[in-house]
Formats: structure tokens, sequence, C-alpha cells
């Protein structure tokens, strides 16, 4: 490249600082590769409704797009060269969030009182003692995660500490496991996103952390799919695992209950093709009834709005929020990149390079981190073939009629569990993910069933990483050393890719 | 009498007249080489070539960190201090020699022989400290250099008088080449400071502090000041500004500067250890200040008197004050006057109660306190409907969120209610701070992984802390206190050993699930070697804190069969495991498993978990798990 490229480079590396009025952001998205810094200089500043700490350097990278928010105003010093950037008044849903927050909060209080049995003096009547439980549904890059993430964060930062649990029903998204992953966690601190691989926060890791959000503490189950269409019966059933899970959470701490729930969905809820309706409006219901819905946001879609009035409005508040337009309309190699990403953090942790010229000070974080333990280093194991046993669910292809029952249905196939020989050519175990199970409870004996594998909970995930077909052995990564001999396994249709 | 002359029983025992060596001031670093004493009586004594082979070939055996080698060449070099610089020479070349990792033991090394001979040591080794240092220390790794770090921060007062061990030049020098300006104790406070650099300092203290604890268990004092230089250290991990990084320095500084001049603890009687089994590899001890106090040399083995006299004896804690000092309170009191660690955010856990003044409240004020806002968020009127959370009433979340919430942690950003028990719940929050700061510290040089996800028991029961409702929720407890407990199992697991077998001390052995070696000791108490962090099954043996990690994260069949009993210890360090299933979560379809279905999806003798096959599983010696089948306990119905 020639000198006058060069100088052009650096001068895009130069901080440049960002005067931001009460309620505006500075809006930025990162390319693969690319990498942010962020320094609040003067003022208050917050991502996604966490609050960024004054002089400390933020970093952003993988493919993060965000906004920073001020309800205030701010000066903010940006260090990178993000592919694009402004800033923008346009804030209305964030009107909406505060206005949500606070309407969730005299739920949330009430709730509490309630549940104390102390005496409510006055304030509206039509709040209802009931902790929110809410369900946000929107249509493509409508910035239903950004609304869930703000209200979650808005809740834990309340004086009250409430911990809401955020449900991630969206397979794709993966939540703080990997991509068809659905799964449910507390939040006690607010969740910091600084790469679009950790989309919801990062799950515990034997690293040490300083905020709490960077060690959620997940309960995982597994869809095994990215698409809502591929086995919606068996989504409809792991949804309703996880709701069943939450409820029994609640049981056994009433107070917990009054932080409420925020159920993060996919898009695919809320639109597609005419033919799969019905099966949006199952999966809706699985939500609502799962996890004892009591307000659904709608966000930016009016169809589907009075559609949920029509459906809902009798037994719980629906309500329409404006799409944010900050909302980023996202290339459609996007989905896939993230989804290697993902995967890719979920065993080795993070990396970037900081932007050329910058030197990260020793205080620097990353979502919340010393930059120190990023890296994570899972475990290769060698197992026999015996060892493991690997299920999938329901896969026509590889369950030839020939091998169903007599007299079974399709719905039968769809949800029926089938073990996997790695020892045929064209398992089509190398490079799958598995999802290892939990173990059946050491109970009474009589209480186990077949489909057991449909409804145990996930411990995590492995990758297959090479077969041995002769040795009858696989080699399996998994994110912590672990004994596999009597383990089960699910394998979904998501694949490795080595990056 | 000079503390730093050779005694004259030595010169006796010799058996001829050294002269006294030229009492070196403590800036008389710069004198350069003595001339060599007259020869003496001994193997050497006419040779200094036989001795620089002698002494350059037993370097070479150097490539661990092991204390008996470094205790020999030590023993050697106080023997033959007539020709302290050979042994210089050969010390230097060593270093400039051998690959980084083995870099370290040789500088403990010649950290020994400096503390131990420092005339004339020290000063043969002062021309050269300072480049050798610096050039050791852009080479060698991050856990490398903070031991580097930790042992310079002996020399500043390794001395036997208690000044700089190289004198305060090189001191400044090497500092200043790690630190930048800042590390210069003595220049002034227009230079900057850095975090690692105040870390390094902070450690030092807090190691001498633990080691003084050590004798003095019971001393709440003492564990409260070491409480507040835990948080201090947290506070400055997780990132302050460049001027209180300065007062925080300065004010440590100035506490360790007074304390290390003006106390004078009653001394503390050394035991000499049992000689060591000569062919094995223990690692030599984290530098000490001083050595005099715990002699390296077993004495009855010397047939000459101890080399130094007796000089003083300080313990370790001479840098700190003793207990009830009001040193490090003040120090505090300081800090948060100056805005540093703000009146609300200081760090709590110890002495709080001098340190600040926390009402008595009663014991429901949280309530009331709650019952308060709970109130003034039902006063406004917000409707969950589309047109009313679209109206701007934006001043309300600026109240509840910053307004009313200005105390912020430095170090997370979160915030806390301006109230009695949003300051109860600063204190905690920073206690969690603390807790896993300190848990950070113990897990440096570890790789890190991605833990197992918590099982559904353990998900359901057990509420993440809930920031301080004010309520107690019965059995449900904080995260800051599991990671407490999680520290508490891991330093347990640590502390377990296994006894190496006569005849095995050289053994090198490793363990099979991380495939490194583990680490022999001498223990001192019990006399003999053992393997530490180490647990035996089935005559292998593991880390124990690999093995109960694995054991955490086996079936508990398998955890049965080949855990025992390490199994229970190691209940949560990853809470995966044992997944409950209370019932089935929606119908599941009865009766399939007796349908001939299941004979096509089950491939017949592979066996998995919901046959109910009882199976034996062992590591084998490459760390994989071979399973063997055992008869079955129970078959699909
Ligand atoms: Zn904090
Ligand atoms: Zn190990």
């Amino acid at each position: 490249m020639s000198d006058h490229m060069d100088v052009a480079d650096d001068a895009a590396f130069e901080p440049k600082v960002w005067d931001l009025g009460p309620e505006t952001e500075y809006r930025f998205e990162l390319d693969p590769g690319m990498c942010l810094v962020i320094v609040v200089l003067r003022g208050n500043a917050e991502i996604f409704g966490a609050e960024l700490v004054e002089g400390k350097q933020h970093v952003f990278a993988g493919e993060c797009k965000a906004a920073v928010y001020t309800w205030k105003g701010c000066s903010i010093e940006v260090t990178g060269r993000p592919s694009t950037e402004y800033t923008s008044d346009e804030t209305l849903p964030m009107t909406a969030y505060a206005n949500l927050h606070i309407a969730f909060e005299q739920m949330r209080v009430k709730a509490l009182a309630h549940l104390r049995g102390s005496p409510i003096p006055d304030g509206p009547s039509r709040v209802t003692s009931e902790s929110p439980r809410v369900l946000v549904l929107g249509p493509e890059n409508s910035g239903k995660t950004s609304a869930c993430k703000v209200l979650v964060n808005y809740a834990a930062r309340s004086r009250m500490g409430w911990v809401p649990v955020l449900v991630n029903t969206d397979p794709r998204e993966g939540g703080w496991a990997v991509p068809g992953a659905i799964t449910a966690a507390p939040v006690a601190a607010p969740i910091t996103t600084p790469s679009a691989s950790l989309p919801l926060g990062a799950a515990a890791s034997s690293a040490p952390t300083i905020n709490p959000s960077n060690a959620l503490l997940p309960l995982v189950y597994c869809y095994g799919h990215t698409d809502v269409q591929r086995n919606h019966l068996l989504l409809d059933r792991v949804i309703r695992n996880l709701g069943a899970s939450v409820g029994d959470r609640f049981e056994a701490n009433p107070e917990a209950r009054s932080s409420g729930v925020v159920v993060d969905t996919p898009s695919t809820f809320a639109a597609g093709p005419a033919n799969t309706a019905s099966v949006r409006s199952k999966l809706i219901r699985a939500c609502v009834d799962a996890f004892k819905i009591n307000v659904i946001l709608v966000i930016g879609h009016e169809k589907l709005n009075i559609e949920m009035q029509r459906t809902y409005g009798s037994q719980l508040t629906v309500v329409k929020i404006p799409k944010s337009g900050g909302v980023v309309e996202l290339d459609p190699s996007y989905r896939d990149r993230i989804l290697n990403m993902q995967l890719h953090t979920y065993f080795y942790g993070e990396s970037f390079t900081p932007p050329p010229g910058l030197k990260l000070r020793s205080n620097a974080v990353y979502g919340g981190e010393a930059l120190s333990d990023l890296v994570l280093s899972p475990a290769s194991t060698t197992v026999g073939f015996e060892e493991l046993a690997v299920w999938q669910i329901g896969e026509k292809s590889l369950a030839p009629s020939s091998a169903l029952p007599v007299g079974a249905t399709r719905t039968v196939s769809e949800m029926q569990p089938i073990l996997i020989d790695p020892s045929k050519p064209g398992s089509g175990l190398l490079n799958a993910v598995l999802a290892l199970l939990a173990l059946p409870a050491d109970g009474d004996e009589r209480e186990r069933y077949d489909e057991e594998v449909l409804d145990l909970g996930v411990v995590g995930f492995l990758v297959v990483t090479a077969i041995d077909i002769p040795r009858r052995k696989m080699t399996i990564l998994s994110p912590s050393p672990m004994v596999f001999a009597g383990r089960t396994a699910i394998r979904g249709s998501v694949e490795w890719q080595e990056q | 009498m000079s503390v730093y002359n050779q005694p004259p029983a030595q010169q006796h025992h010799y058996g001829y007249r050294q002269p006294m060596p030229p009492a070196h001031g403590h800036h008389g670093y710069g004198g350069g080489y003595r001339a060599p004493p007259p020869p003496a009586q001994h193997v050497y004594q006419s040779d200094p070539a036989a001795f620089r082979h002698v002494y350059s070939t037993r370097l070479a055996e150097l490539t661990m960190n092991s204390r008996p080698i470094i205790q020999g060449l030590s023993m050697l070099a106080q023997e033959q201090t007539r020709y302290s610089s050979i042994v210089a020479q050969c010390i230097e070349a060593h270093i400039r020699r051998i690959p980084p990792t083995m870099k370290l033991p040789a500088f403990y090394l010649l950290d020994a022989i400096s503390k131990n001979v420092y005339v004339p040591y020290a000063a043969e080794f002062t021309p050269f400290v300072v480049p050798l240092f610096l050039e050791t220390y852009d080479l060698v790794d991050n856990n490398t250099r903070s031991k580097m770090e930790e042992m310079l921060l002996t020399w500043r007062t390794g001395s036997p008088v208690g000044k700089e061990l190289f004198g305060i030049g090189p001191q400044v020098a090497i500092e200043r080449g790690i630190w930048g300006d800042g590390g210069n104790a003595a220049s002034g406070s227009s230079s900057r400071v850095t975090p690692n650099q105040v870390m390094s300092e902070l450690d030092f203290a807090i190691g001498q502090q633990e080691r003084t604890l050590q004798s003095r268990p019971h001393d709440v004092a003492m564990q409260n000041n070491l409480a507040i230089l835990h948080q201090l250290h947290a506070l400055v991990a997780a990132g302050v500004s460049q001027p209180e990084l300065k007062q925080i320095l300065n004010q440590l500084r100035t506490l360790m500067r007074n304390s290390a001049s003006t106390s004078a603890p009653p001394p503390i009687a050394a035991s000499p250890p049992p000689p060591p089994p000569p062919q094995h590899q223990a690692p030599y001890a984290q530098p000490q200040n001083h050595y005099w106090k715990q002699d390296l040399y077993p004495q009855q083995q010397i047939p000459h008197p101890a080399p130094m006299p007796a000089v003083k004896i300080e313990p370790a804690s001479a840098l700190l004050p003793a207990a009830g000092s009001p040193d490090i309170l003040s120090m505090l009191t300081n800090l948060v006057k100056s805005g540093v660690v703000s009146s609300n955010g200081t760090p709590i856990g110890a002495g709080s109660s001098s340190v600040q003044e926390i009402p008595d409240e009663k014991p429901d004020s949280d309530r009331l306190e709650s019952r308060a806002y709970r109130d003034s968020i039902l006063r406004h009127s917000v409707a969950l409907t589309t047109s009313d959370v679209t109206r701007p009433r934006n001043h309300l979340i600026i109240e509840c969120l910053y307004d009313t919430q200005s105390t912020q942690c430095k170090q997370c950003g979160q915030r806390f209610a301006d109230s009695p028990s949003g300051q109860k719940k600063l204190e905690k929050h920073l206690d969690m701070h603390f807790v896993q700061n300190r848990q950070a510290s113990q897990q440096t040089g570890r790789g890190h992984h991605r833990g197992w996800f918590i099982s559904l028991d353990d998900w359901i029961n057990d509420t993440v802390d809930v920031k301080g409702k004010g309520v107690d929720r019965g059995p449900a407890r904080g995260r800051a206190a599991e990671a407490a407990d999680q520290v508490k199992r891991n330093e347990e697991l640590r502390a377990m050993f296994v006894v190496v077998p006569p005849g095995d001390e050289a053994k090198s052995i490793r363990c099979p699930i991380c495939k490194e070696t583990l680490k022999s000791e001498f223990l001192e108490d019990d006399e003999e070697w053992v393997w530490k962090n180490a647990v035996k099954k089935d005559d292998t043996v593991y880390h124990a804190t690999c093995h109960s990690e694995a054991a955490a994260s086996a079936t508990t069949l398998v955890t049965r069969l080949i855990a025992d009993d390490s199994s229970s210890r190691s209940r949560s360090v990853t809470p995966e495991t044992n997944g409950r299933i209370a019932s089935p979560r929606s119908s599941p379809l009865k009766n399939i498993k007796s349908e001939s279905s299941s004979a096509a999806t089950l491939v017949p003798g592979s066996p998995s978990s919901l046959a109910g096959m009882k199976r034996k599983a062992e590591y084998d010696e490459d760390g994989a798990i071979r399973a063997e089948e055992a008869p079955l306990k129970k078959v699909a119905v």
C-alpha cells in the first residue's frame, strides 16, 4: 500500500470524542476482526441498559453492533474504525423501555408486598400484584433482544436488587450456550455484551470474573436446530420443560418470583410464510403457558399486535412498542458467521486485536472483565464408541420408515429418540455439535422412560472432532475435562467449522 | 558489632585469618570487586579454575526451582567467599545462557546468596544486577515476572540493616526499568504510577502480612489489615485513576517505611529443617526479606558455626504494623478523605466500625426502606398501553437508576442506593469483588475453561444472591459466600498430598488428567517427601484438583466407582450431574419402549444410560477413559 493510504489508515485510529446530548445515542457497527475502544470522559452512559464505568477503556469486538445511550448527556472517546458510526436522537424506544420499567417496577413491588402480606396503602389499583412475566415478540431486526436486555438490566439495577430471569427461546441465538440451545438464567447484575458472540452475556467459566453477569448460570435445554420449523414439536416440548423449571425455581424461592421473567423469542414467532402460521401461534402459546406470561410486548408490528390482542387480550396485557431506528439490517451471511463465532467462543473464549496505535491500559475491560482471562482452554478426549451414547431426535432421513413401529404416526417419529451408530460411515457425527445431557435422577427406576432424552437438561456442548471407525474411537472436544463413560448426548443439526 | 561482618569464629575455624571485608555502605555498591582473600586450606584453595569448574558444573544442575540445589550452591558460595567474584561470574553467565523458563531459580540463588552472605556477595552482584534483571524481565512470562517483582520488592529492605540489598541506585534503576518513573521510591509525585506496580507492592505487603498472620493466626486486627489490603488490591485491579493510584501507593509506602523502621517484634526461633533427600527437587520458597531468621542451612551439617553473627532477628512482619496499629486504618481514612475510596465505597469487611460509621440499624430498616420505595414508585402513573408507554417522563427513570443511587462501584459500575441498606449492599458487593479477586490471584497460571452448566436441582434451589433484599433467604446463599466456599474447597484440595514412596523421590510423574508434572515438596514437620495437590486412586496419583473436577463432572455412577470419597468433596466446583427429573414434563409417549421400534432405535450391545448399564471406568495412561461393561443392572422393561 502507498504511504498515502497508510497515513489515512493511521488517521482513522485517532481517538474521536463524541459529545452526546441528553437522550441521544452513539451507534456503531463493527466489521469482522475490528475492535473498538470506548471511554466515558464525563457523564453517564449505558449500553443496552448496562452502565459504563467512567474512565475505563471498554473494548468491543466480534462484529458488535450497539449503541451508547445517555439519559443526561455525556462525552465519550472512541478509538477504532467502526464500519458505521453516527449519533441519533431518535431514541423513542428508550422512552418506552423506561416507562415499561416503571410499570414493571410497580408490579414487582406490589408482588413483593403481597407475598410479604404487607398492606399496600395506595397506588394505582390497576397494577396487578403479579410480578411481570413478559414475552417479547417482533419481526427480524426489530430489536427484541435489545429490548429484553434493557428491561432485565434496569430491573437488576433497581435499588430493590431484583434478579429477573431472562429466557431465550430463539434457538438461532443460543443464549449463553451455543446455537440450538434454549436457555434461562437469573440476572443479578447488568448484562454486558461486548461481542455478537455473547448476545446475552457470558456463562460462567473457571476464569475469575469481576462482573457477576459474566458468570451467568443458565439452565440449558437442547433443541438442536437453529430453524424453528425443523422440529416444532420438539421445540414446543423443550419450551414447556424450561418453563416448568422456571416455575419450580419460583416455587422454591417465592421472593425470587417477584423479580419476574423476560422471554426473548425468535423472529419467526412473529412473522413468516402463511403456511407456518399455525406453528407460530402454537409456539407462542407454548411460551405463554410455560412462563405464565402476563404481558406481551409486540415490537413495531401492527398485524401481530392485533393478532395478539385478539387471542390473548382478555387474559393478559398486550402492548405494542416502537421499533428501534438503530436496529441494524443484517446481511445474509452474518448469521452463519455469528453461529460459528458463538460455537468457537463457547469452547475457546474471546480474542481480539486492539486498534493499531492504541495501548490498552491494564484497567481496560471487555464486557466488564479484565483482558487477561478471556481465552479458554477446552479439553480433547478420545472415547470408545461404546462409552458415549449419541441420540438424535426424530430425524426422518436417518430413520427409514421401515424402522418405525407399525402404525406409528409421523408425530411419533419426530419425537422419537434414535441411537446413532458411529461405526456406520455417514453417521454424520464428524464435526457434529452434541448436547451432553444431565444424568437422570438417581432415584426410582420406575420413573425412567425412554423419551427421557427429550426432557433432560444439558450439561454442556461437545464437538466430535475425529472418528476412527477401525479402532472404534472418536475424539471429543469439550469445554472442560469430563468422564464420558455412561453418558448420553443428543446430536442436532448444528455443525462445527474450524476457524 | 557490625551485623554484616564475618564472625571471628568462622575465621578461626578456617584456620586462617581472613581480612575483614570492607564495610560496604548501602551506597557503596559502585566499589567493584574486592581483592581476593588469601588462600584457605581447602580443596579449591590453590585453584580458582578448579573452583570455577566445580561451581559452574553444579550450577548447570539448577534447571528448576529446587531448594536442595539452591541450598547447596549457597553453602558452597558461603564457604568460598574468597572466590566470590568467580561465583558472581558463574551466576551471571548462567542466567544469561539458560532459557527464560530456567532463569527464575537462578535469580533465587542470587537472591539467597546476597541476603545470607551479604558480604561480599551483594557487592559482587551489584555491577550487573540491574541489566541482568531487566533483560531477564523482558524475556520471561507474566507469571515469572510477578515472581521477579515480588523478589525485587524484598530487595528494598534486603540488606542486614533493612536497606536496599544492592543499594538505592540499582534498586531505583530496576524499579524504573520495569514500572517506569513511578517505580522510583524517591521520585517526586509528578511521575506516572502503573497499576501493576501498585499491585506488586500490595501483593508484597499482603505476603508479608500473611506470613506474620501464620504465627499469630488469631490476631483479628491483623486479619482486618489483611482484608483491607486485599480490598485495596481488588480496587486497583479493577482500575482506579492515576491520582488515586499515586495516593494509594504513597500511603502504602509511608506505611511500610514507618513500620519497617519502628517495629521490632519479638524474635522467632529458627528451627533448622532436616536435611533433604539428596536427589530430590523441592521448590525454593519465595524470597523472604531476610534469611537470618530462618537459616537456610541445616546447622548441624556444617562443621563450623553459622556464617552470620547473631543479628537482630526480624520477622517478616516488620514491614507492616503489628496488631492494633492504627496505620492501615489511618491510611484508609486518608484514602477516604482524598476520595480514592468514597466513604460509601470504603472497602469493608474489616475494621469497618472504625473506618466508617454505619448507623446501627433496626433489624427491618431494609423493609422500611423498601416500603418507602414501593410507595414512591406506586405514586407514578404509567399505564401499560401503547400510547402511554411512549409518553416521555424520563425524569422517573433518571431518578430511579441514577439520582437516588449516586454511589457507584468503580470496579463494575453497579450503583447503590443512598441509604443505610444501600451502603450495606455495597459492603456485600465489595466483599464479593474481594473474594473473586482473591480467587483470581490464586488461579493465575492455570488455564481457564468454560464450566459445565449447573444441574437442574441446583438451578432451581440455588437462588443467586439477591443483592440484599433485606430478608433472610434461608438456605439459599449468596454468590460471594459460594465463591468463598469454592476458594476454601480448592485450598483444601491443594493441601492434600500423597507421600512419595521411598526410592521414588527422583521419579517425575504426571497427572493423567492434565498431563502436567506433579510437584513434590519436603514436609518439614513430617520429614517426608510428598506430592502436593495429589490424591491416589487405584495406584494412580492425580492432582487433587483435577481429580475432583473430573469426578464432579463424571456420572454419579462412575463417580461412585472411581472416585469414592473425593466426589463428595467436589460437590459444586462445576455443579452439573444429577440432573433431577421431577416428572415427565409433558406426557411422555409411555408405551413406546415396549414396541418393536425400540429394537430399531437401540443398536444391540450398544449401551446407553437409558439401559441403565453399570459400567466401570478407568483412566488409562493417556488420560482417556476406558469403560468396561459390567453385568446389566437393569434392562429396559
Ligand atoms: Zn462492583
Ligand atoms: Zn492434573
